[in-house]
């Protein structure tokens, strides 16, 4: 499960081609000579996707191997690259984040920009980075995620507790056979103190 | 659970005879008196008509309940089975389709004739129980009762009204899956039936094809994962015609394909999402109910195991007790023993002294 690149664009209501805000990408599992056109790649399609989507909308769509999403949100859109293993929810999540991040970061001044920006946003950079596990994207998951191993853990305590169980009642019989033979004893003692008075 | 019972009543038995013998009970019932004379008659002999009946209807409850338990899982296996014949037909095997759904149709006429049989044995039961509870109102108003006698009648009452309404619940939920098992098929059934599939391909817009390159191409086959749950409609609704003229079309427009099937796909694609989050928090909910349950069965398993740790502890000082008394009584012993030697030398003498008088007489 992989996220392969992440991009912030602007799209203007289809007039020109979606301007590229950030931009971050993983290319570390392509061969040297490939990474600069997986990179130009990945800004293709992504300008592609990007300008196909109405605002408002999620999108997803499968090419070659890789899924891209897409969130247009106002105009401002992230696209991602991820792979098929990487869960639909998750993936829109982490583009929600990423926007809320870019909004806050850099308030309204994407709404001018007409050319590429080129100047590398490093939370994109982390972001990639931190969100190929899609347990910390999608809140939803994580938590599903310890609430199983939480029903794990107790399903052993279960366990344990029936052997618990099973040794408190062998205890319970061996102090109750104990019981049983001290009041042996303790008679059999009082009848050899009974006897022998007279000498 | 390990034990769920203990038969405690030999232990019950003889904590009755040390009270008697102390006198602490003052012996009410006639009952009691012939149970204490005749000790080797087994403990289930005083079985009166209600305890008969109470043990029937138990019985037949347990049975109930395991038909109910086959039921559900007559009806789970449908769902497997509906599953299994839709993956059949997206394949296009029909026989294997055919054999699919005779095992379903099999199945329809087993839970029918279960749910019957157990709609029966309810009836019976639910008339029993109300027999069991005239019968109990007429041994109380006999007369000659004790308070425990009414407080065990009306508990086992209680007892075997619960369980059975648990039971009843069961086949509630059971037959309410049934009939969501039974809609989800004809859904699916209507779904692939349908000869008009959702698609008129709209007009192709030609001017976006132009400026796209042929690398596109390439998207056109595995469109198959995220669009396969439309496209089934399309290939089994039309076969032929659509199917085709979209394949063909793609080598020439990809990004076409890929406008319509987004157009397709937007709309269902935000309901999607909302559902998935909604199917996901669900679960999560599910999870945490199930993590309470756990918890409360921990906690009633460590309370009954509290009991045992109490009866371990007091059969502990029980024999403490005892140990403690008999080394005093040991001690006595030893200290009589050991301080009488100056009698016992006495005694020897004298025994001495009469066998020398003795001897003195004979010889």
């Amino acid at each position: 499960m992989k996220i392969t690149a992440l991009l912030v664009l602007k799209c203007a209501p289809e007039t020109s081609d979606p301007v590229i805000l950030a931009n971050a990408s993983d290319v570390s599992h392509f061969g040297y000579f490939q990474r600069s056109s997986v990179k130009e790649f990945v800004v293709f399609v992504g300008r592609t996707v990007a300008s196909r989507t109405p605002p408002s909308q999620r999108q997803s769509v499968q090419h070659e191997e890789y899924k891209v999403h897409a969130y247009n949100r106002n105009g401002l859109c992230a696209v991602g690259f991820m792979d098929d293993h990487y869960p639909v929810r998750s993936a829109f999540s982490l583009l929600n984040q990423v926007l809320d991040e870019y909004q806050k970061s850099f308030g309204e001044t994407w709404r001018s920009a007409k050319e590429d920006s080129s100047q590398p946003w490093p939370y994109l950079a982390e972001a990639l980075t931190k969100f190929q596990d899609p347990a910390e994207a999608d809140k939803l998951l994580k938590i599903q995620r310890e609430l199983d191993e939480t029903k794990i853990i107790l399903h052993k305590t279960i366990d344990s507790v029936l052997a618990r169980g099973e040794k408190l009642d062998s205890l319970v019989e061996k102090s109750s056979d104990l019981s049983m033979a001290s009041q042996m004893f303790y008679k059999q003692a009082k009848k050899t103190n009974s006897c022998c008075t007279i000498l | 659970m390990g034990s769920t019972f203990r038969d405690r009543t030999a232990e019950f038995h003889s904590l009755s005879q040390t009270l008697k013998k102390i006198g602490a009970i003052p012996s009410v019932h006639q009952v009691e008196d012939d149970l204490a004379t005749s000790k080797r008659s087994p403990p289930g002999s005083s079985k009166s008509e209600f305890n008969k009946k109470a043990s029937m209807i138990g019985l037949r409850i347990h049975e109930t309940s395991q038909k109910i338990a086959r039921l559900a899982k007559c009806t789970v296996r449908s769902i497997v089975a509906v599953f299994l014949s839709i993956v059949f037909r997206w394949n296009h095997d029909f026989v294997l389709v055919a054999k699919q759904s005779s095992i379903f149709n099999d199945r329809t006429v087993e839970i029918q004739e279960l749910t019957v049989l157990i709609r029966n044995d309810i009836t019976g039961l639910n008339m029993a129980l109300s027999d069991l509870q005239t019968l109990q109102n007429m041994e109380i108003a006999d007369g000659n009762y004790s308070q425990d006698k009414v407080g065990h009648y009306t508990a086992v009452c209680d007892d075997l009204k619960t369980r059975l309404m648990a039971a009843t619940k069961q086949l509630q939920d059971v037959l309410t899956t049934r009939s969501e098992n039974m809609k989800a098929h004809e859904n699916r059934k209507q779904l692939f039936s349908t000869k008009n599939a959702a698609v008129d391909s709209p007009p192709l817009n030609n001017a976006k094809s132009a400026p796209e390159p042929p690398p596109w191409s390439s998207s056109s086959n595995p469109s198959g994962n995220i669009q396969q749950p439309l496209l089934p409609p399309l290939n089994s609704g039309s076969g032929a015609t659509l199917g085709s003229q979209l394949r063909s079309a793609i080598e020439n427009a990809p990004s076409q394909q890929m406008e319509m099937s987004m157009l397709q796909q937007t709309v269902p694609r935000q309901e999607n999402y909302s559902q998935s989050r909604a199917v996901a928090l669900h679960s999560v909910e599910s999870t945490i109910t199930e993590l309470s349950g756990i918890f409360t069965h921990l906690a009633t398993m460590v309370t009954q195991q509290g009991e045992l740790a109490i009866r371990i502890d007091d059969n502990m000082d029980e024999s403490l007790v005892n140990v403690e008394g008999a080394r005093s009584a040991l001690l006595q012993h030893l200290t009589r023993i050991s301080s009488n030697r100056w009698l016992m030398i006495k005694i020897f003498a004298i025994i001495i002294l009469f066998l020398i008088v003795f001897l003195f007489f004979v010889a």
